[in-house]
């Protein structure tokens, strides 16, 4: 009995998250007009950010091994 | 009798209080499935059942989270707003209220945080100094000199910008106004889908050769054009009111001229405001009176 991701397999998934929110944020920004749909932009931007400012810091966590196991 | 309505309508307000709207009730549910699949995938150890429930247990999650605002019909915004405009603009009529509305700056008044709209009675009267206002400030009807005192209708509105820039807008300058209210009219309160504000010095040239009097040569012109607003229909509306566009505006225009007055600290005049046939794109020119 134990969560059976790993570390990059967590990092795939908040890449692939991430993409999605950011892409979806930049459709619906009100700066290409306006949209019907009702929802806070803004704290979808940021979680699109956050998310993808999340996998950036384990993609850094990934490098930072390769550099010290060589 | 009374008191069984009484009953009745508090009953429904809380019934309605308590009713869940499907866009909430599918996160709540997202996130419910998503939590059992993680439990699940860690019984029997399933990197697949994992992904599935940390995915649905996010989107849950960030549903609740982005669609937490409350929203109106745009359609109600000039029901609402017209009639108390038609009523400004049929009194100032009928008073025969013929100055130019000017936007005074906090200083004219004992309130630090608050415009005022000074509407002298006769053309080309000079604005009074801030202490006669001041001596006055709580009537509608001044007396010496003649003329009203009005709280412009966007004054609510530039206070809802300055709530949400989280600044007042008598510690800033005109500069500030022309880059951060672009930001908060598209993206932050999605007022309008465009926004520009120019100061056009050139124009303040032109003016000085043209103009006679002296105390207009260093005023300063705002241009403020607004692409497609949500108060479209309003403008439409407001159109007709001789009153309204381009001497106190509509709730827009105002509201941009109570932010301007503030931060410049000077007394502005609309000096006049143009839009297009669909009222898609207004333009407003704003002066700023030197004293």
């Amino acid at each position: 009995m134990n969560f059976s991701l790993s570390f990059w397999d967590i990092s795939l998934w908040l890449a692939v998250t991430a993409i999605i929110l950011l892409i979806t944020s930049e459709l619906i920004s009100p700066y290409y007009g306006k949209t019907n749909i009702l929802i806070n932009k803004k704290r979808l931007k940021n979680t699109a950010l956050t998310t993808g400012a999340l996998f950036l810091i384990t993609v850094a966590i990934r490098i930072y091994e390769i550099i010290t196991s060589t | 009798m009374s008191k069984i309505r009484t009953s009745h309508a508090s009953h429904k307000t809380r019934a309605v209080r308590h009713k869940i709207s499907p866009t909430r009730l599918v996160s709540v549910f997202l996130l419910a499935l998503g939590l059992i699949a993680l439990a699940f995938s860690i019984i029997y150890t399933s990197s697949i059942l994992a992904f599935i429930g940390l995915g649905l247990t996010f989107w849950g999650a960030l549903l609740l989270y982005v669609g937490t605002e409350k929203y109106v019909k745009q359609t109600l915004l000039d029901p609402t707003i017209t009639p108390s405009l038609t009523n400004l603009n049929q009194i100032l009529t009928e008073l025969k209220y013929q100055g130019k509305p000017t936007y005074l700056p906090p200083k004219y008044l004992k309130d630090f945080e608050t415009t005022k709209i000074y509407i002298p009675k006769n053309k080309n009267t000079t604005l009074p100094t801030p202490e006669t206002i001041q001596q006055q400030e709580n009537k509608t009807f001044l007396k010496n000199p003649e003329a009203a005192l009005i709280t412009p209708p966007g004054l609510a509105l530039s206070k809802l910008f300055e709530n949400t820039l989280g600044k007042t807008f008598i510690i800033v300058n005109i500069e500030y106004l022309q880059q951060n209210l672009p930001k908060l009219f598209i993206e932050d309160l999605e007022i309008a889908e465009d926004l520009e504000i120019r100061i056009e010095p050139h124009k303040v040239a032109k003016k000085i050769a043209d103009s006679a009097s002296v105390t207009q040569l260093k005023n300063d012109i705002i241009h403020v054009k607004i692409t497609n607003s949500i108060y479209t229909d309003t403008c439409k509306q407001a159109r007709k009111l001789s009153y309204i566009c381009g001497a106190i505006g509509c709730p827009i225009c105002s509201a941009i001229a109570c932010a301007i007055a503030k931060a410049s600290g000077n007394p502005v005049t609309i000096e006049k405001t143009k839009c297009t046939e669909d009222a898609k794109v207004i333009e407003a020119y704003y002066r700023i009176l030197e004293e």
